[in-house]
Protein backbone atom coordinates (compact mmCIF):
# COMPACT_ATOMS: atom_id res chain seq x y z
CA UNK A 1 0.00 0.00 0.00
CA UNK A 2 1.35 3.32 -0.85
CA UNK A 3 0.26 6.15 1.29
CA UNK A 4 -1.66 8.70 0.12
CA UNK A 5 1.08 11.52 1.54
CA UNK A 6 2.90 10.21 -1.50
CA UNK A 7 1.12 11.32 -4.08
CA UNK A 8 0.69 15.15 -2.34
CA UNK A 9 4.24 15.46 -3.90
CA UNK A 10 3.55 14.89 -6.78
CA UNK A 11 0.33 16.70 -7.67
CA UNK A 12 1.51 20.40 -7.44
CA UNK A 13 4.38 19.53 -10.20
CA UNK A 14 1.38 17.69 -12.54
CA UNK A 15 -0.35 21.00 -11.93
CA UNK A 16 2.19 23.17 -12.82
CA UNK A 17 2.69 21.36 -16.08
CA UNK A 18 -1.19 21.84 -17.04
CA UNK A 19 -1.22 25.08 -16.01
CA UNK A 20 1.63 26.52 -18.52
CA UNK A 21 -0.23 24.53 -21.21
CA UNK A 22 -3.54 26.16 -20.10
CA UNK A 23 -1.39 29.42 -20.09
CA UNK A 24 0.11 28.89 -24.10
CA UNK A 25 -3.41 27.44 -25.24
CA UNK A 26 -5.21 30.95 -24.40
CA UNK A 27 -2.87 33.09 -25.89
CA UNK A 28 -3.91 31.42 -28.89
CA UNK A 29 -7.46 32.10 -27.65
CA UNK A 30 -6.94 35.71 -27.44
CA UNK A 31 -4.83 36.18 -30.47
CA UNK A 32 -6.71 33.52 -33.01
CA UNK A 33 -8.05 35.13 -35.82
CA UNK A 34 -11.20 33.15 -36.83
CA UNK A 35 -13.79 30.71 -35.26
CA UNK A 36 -12.67 27.54 -35.71
CA UNK A 37 -9.24 28.30 -33.74
CA UNK A 38 -10.68 29.81 -31.04
CA UNK A 39 -13.13 26.63 -30.30
CA UNK A 40 -10.44 24.54 -30.60
CA UNK A 41 -8.14 26.27 -28.49
CA UNK A 42 -11.36 26.09 -25.71
CA UNK A 43 -11.45 22.42 -26.37
CA UNK A 44 -7.78 21.67 -24.83
CA UNK A 45 -8.70 24.02 -22.62
CA UNK A 46 -11.50 22.28 -21.23
CA UNK A 47 -9.58 19.07 -21.04
CA UNK A 48 -6.82 20.19 -19.19
CA UNK A 49 -9.42 22.01 -16.68
CA UNK A 50 -10.88 18.62 -16.03
CA UNK A 51 -7.50 17.10 -15.61
CA UNK A 52 -7.05 20.13 -13.53
CA UNK A 53 -9.80 19.69 -11.38
CA UNK A 54 -8.97 16.01 -10.30
CA UNK A 55 -6.03 16.86 -9.18
CA UNK A 56 -7.26 19.62 -6.87
CA UNK A 57 -9.54 17.13 -5.45
CA UNK A 58 -6.92 14.47 -5.15
CA UNK A 59 -4.65 17.21 -3.44
CA UNK A 60 -7.23 18.19 -1.17
CA UNK A 61 -8.78 14.36 -0.89
CA UNK A 62 -12.76 15.71 -0.73
CA UNK A 63 -14.84 14.25 -3.81
CA UNK A 64 -16.95 17.49 -3.96
CA UNK A 65 -15.11 18.85 -7.08
CA UNK A 66 -15.46 15.96 -9.08
CA UNK A 67 -19.31 16.94 -9.09
CA UNK A 68 -18.64 19.37 -12.45
CA UNK A 69 -16.27 16.83 -14.17
CA UNK A 70 -18.38 14.61 -16.04
CA UNK A 71 -21.13 17.47 -17.50
CA UNK A 72 -18.09 19.53 -18.43
CA UNK A 73 -16.45 16.73 -20.59
CA UNK A 74 -19.82 16.44 -22.09
CA UNK A 75 -19.86 20.38 -22.81
CA UNK A 76 -17.09 19.54 -25.12
CA UNK A 77 -18.82 17.88 -28.07
CA UNK A 78 -21.84 20.43 -27.26
CA UNK A 79 -19.90 23.50 -27.87
CA UNK A 80 -18.62 21.50 -31.59
CA UNK A 81 -21.69 20.67 -32.45
CA UNK A 82 -23.12 24.31 -31.25
CA UNK A 83 -20.86 26.10 -33.38
CA UNK A 84 -20.87 23.95 -36.60
CA UNK A 85 -24.45 24.45 -36.96
CA UNK A 86 -23.62 27.66 -36.38
CA UNK A 87 -21.38 28.06 -39.27
CA UNK A 88 -23.74 25.49 -41.43
CA UNK A 89 -26.05 28.11 -41.18
CA UNK A 90 -24.63 30.95 -41.92
CA UNK A 91 -23.41 29.95 -44.86
CA UNK A 92 -26.88 28.87 -46.60
CA UNK A 93 -27.83 32.72 -45.86
CA UNK B 1 3.55 -4.73 -4.35
CA UNK B 2 0.74 -4.26 -7.14
CA UNK B 3 -0.18 -1.53 -5.52
CA UNK B 4 3.06 -0.39 -5.91
CA UNK B 5 3.35 -0.96 -9.53
CA UNK B 6 -0.36 0.67 -10.41
CA UNK B 7 0.69 3.68 -8.58
CA UNK B 8 4.29 4.58 -9.76
CA UNK B 9 2.38 3.27 -13.56
CA UNK B 10 -0.39 6.10 -12.93
CA UNK B 11 1.84 8.76 -12.14
CA UNK B 12 4.03 7.84 -14.96
CA UNK B 13 0.99 8.27 -17.52
CA UNK B 14 0.21 11.84 -15.46
CA UNK B 15 3.67 13.24 -15.88
CA UNK B 16 3.66 11.45 -19.79
CA UNK B 17 0.18 13.06 -20.52
CA UNK B 18 1.44 16.67 -19.10
CA UNK B 19 4.84 16.34 -21.33
CA UNK B 20 2.52 15.83 -24.35
CA UNK B 21 0.11 18.29 -23.27
CA UNK B 22 2.71 21.13 -23.16
CA UNK B 23 4.20 20.03 -26.69
CA UNK B 24 0.37 19.94 -28.23
CA UNK B 25 0.41 23.59 -26.73
CA UNK B 26 3.53 24.63 -28.36
CA UNK B 27 2.49 23.16 -31.69
CA UNK B 28 -1.37 24.83 -31.15
CA UNK B 29 0.70 28.27 -30.71
CA UNK B 30 3.14 28.08 -33.78
CA UNK B 31 1.40 25.69 -36.29
CA UNK B 32 -0.49 28.57 -39.04
CA UNK B 33 -3.23 26.97 -40.23
CA UNK B 34 -6.26 25.97 -38.76
CA UNK B 35 -6.36 22.56 -40.53
CA UNK B 36 -2.97 22.04 -39.27
CA UNK B 37 -3.84 23.28 -35.81
CA UNK B 38 -6.24 20.10 -35.87
CA UNK B 39 -3.17 17.67 -35.34
CA UNK B 40 -2.04 19.74 -32.61
CA UNK B 41 -5.35 19.63 -30.41
CA UNK B 42 -5.87 15.71 -31.05
CA UNK B 43 -2.80 15.53 -29.27
CA UNK B 44 -3.57 17.63 -26.42
CA UNK B 45 -6.84 15.98 -26.30
CA UNK B 46 -5.73 11.94 -25.94
CA UNK B 47 -2.69 12.83 -24.59
CA UNK B 48 -3.25 15.55 -22.76
CA UNK B 49 -7.00 14.65 -21.59
CA UNK B 50 -7.14 10.60 -21.78
CA UNK B 51 -3.65 9.45 -20.02
CA UNK B 52 -3.90 11.58 -17.05
CA UNK B 53 -7.07 10.33 -16.36
CA UNK B 54 -6.16 7.09 -16.81
CA UNK B 55 -3.39 8.07 -15.17
CA UNK B 56 -5.33 9.16 -11.88
CA UNK B 57 -7.67 6.15 -12.51
CA UNK B 58 -4.55 3.91 -11.67
CA UNK B 59 -2.84 5.32 -9.24
CA UNK B 60 -5.61 6.05 -6.67
CA UNK B 61 -6.41 2.28 -7.24
CA UNK B 62 -2.73 1.71 -5.41
CA UNK B 63 -3.18 4.36 -2.57
CA UNK B 64 -3.88 3.60 1.28
CA UNK B 65 -7.41 4.74 1.58
CA UNK B 66 -10.87 3.92 1.90
CA UNK B 67 -12.33 1.80 -0.60
CA UNK B 68 -15.54 4.82 -1.44
CA UNK B 69 -12.43 7.10 -1.79
CA UNK B 70 -10.92 4.70 -4.51
CA UNK B 71 -14.33 3.58 -6.13
CA UNK B 72 -15.77 7.74 -6.97
CA UNK B 73 -12.21 8.61 -8.28
CA UNK B 74 -11.24 5.90 -10.01
CA UNK B 75 -14.75 5.78 -11.46
CA UNK B 76 -15.25 9.54 -12.33
CA UNK B 77 -11.60 9.36 -14.29
CA UNK B 78 -12.75 6.27 -16.02
CA UNK B 79 -16.23 7.90 -17.21
CA UNK B 80 -14.56 11.44 -18.12
CA UNK B 81 -11.79 9.36 -20.18
CA UNK B 82 -14.44 7.46 -22.09
CA UNK B 83 -16.33 10.89 -22.44
CA UNK B 84 -13.42 12.35 -23.94
CA UNK B 85 -11.79 9.39 -26.03
CA UNK B 86 -15.25 9.49 -28.03
CA UNK B 87 -15.93 13.26 -28.22
CA UNK B 88 -13.16 14.76 -28.31
CA UNK B 89 -12.09 13.51 -31.93
CA UNK B 90 -16.34 13.47 -33.50
CA UNK B 91 -16.12 17.15 -31.97
CA UNK B 92 -13.28 18.27 -33.87
CA UNK B 93 -13.89 16.62 -36.94
CA UNK B 94 -17.58 17.72 -37.50
CA UNK B 95 -15.53 21.55 -36.34
CA UNK B 96 -13.39 20.74 -39.47
CA UNK B 97 -16.02 19.90 -41.79
CA UNK B 98 -18.21 22.77 -40.62
CA UNK B 99 -14.99 25.28 -41.06
CA UNK B 100 -14.16 23.95 -44.34
CA UNK B 101 -18.09 23.86 -45.93
CA UNK B 102 -18.80 27.47 -44.38
CA UNK B 103 -15.38 29.05 -46.27
CA UNK B 104 -14.42 30.26 -42.13
CA UNK B 105 -10.79 28.95 -43.39
CA UNK B 106 -9.62 28.54 -47.00
CA UNK B 107 -7.08 25.33 -46.98
CA UNK B 108 -3.50 26.17 -48.34
CA UNK B 109 -3.91 24.02 -51.22
CA UNK B 110 -2.80 23.85 -54.87
CA UNK B 111 -5.64 21.99 -56.23
CA UNK B 112 -9.07 21.44 -54.27
CA UNK B 113 -10.69 18.50 -55.72
CA UNK B 114 -13.45 18.51 -52.92
CA UNK B 115 -14.59 22.02 -53.35
CA UNK B 116 -14.82 21.49 -56.90
CA UNK B 117 -17.06 18.86 -56.35
CA UNK B 118 -19.22 20.37 -54.24
CA UNK B 119 -20.10 23.75 -56.34
CA UNK B 120 -19.03 21.92 -59.84
CA UNK B 121 -23.25 21.65 -60.24
CA UNK B 122 -23.42 18.05 -59.57
CA UNK B 123 -25.78 16.94 -57.14
CA UNK B 124 -24.62 18.73 -53.46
Amino acid sequence: MVSIETILSFTPVLAGLFTLAMIIYSLRVFTSKNLGDAVLAIDALTVDLIVLMILVALYYRTPYLLIGVIPLASWIFLLDLIVSRYLEKRRSK
Amino acid sequence: MIDTILFYLGIGLLFIGGVMDIIASIGFFKFKDFYTRLHAATVGAIGGGFYPLLGVALAVMGLDVDLWFKAVFSGVSLITAAIIALGVPAGSHILARSVYRSREVEPAVIADRLREDLEGGGSN
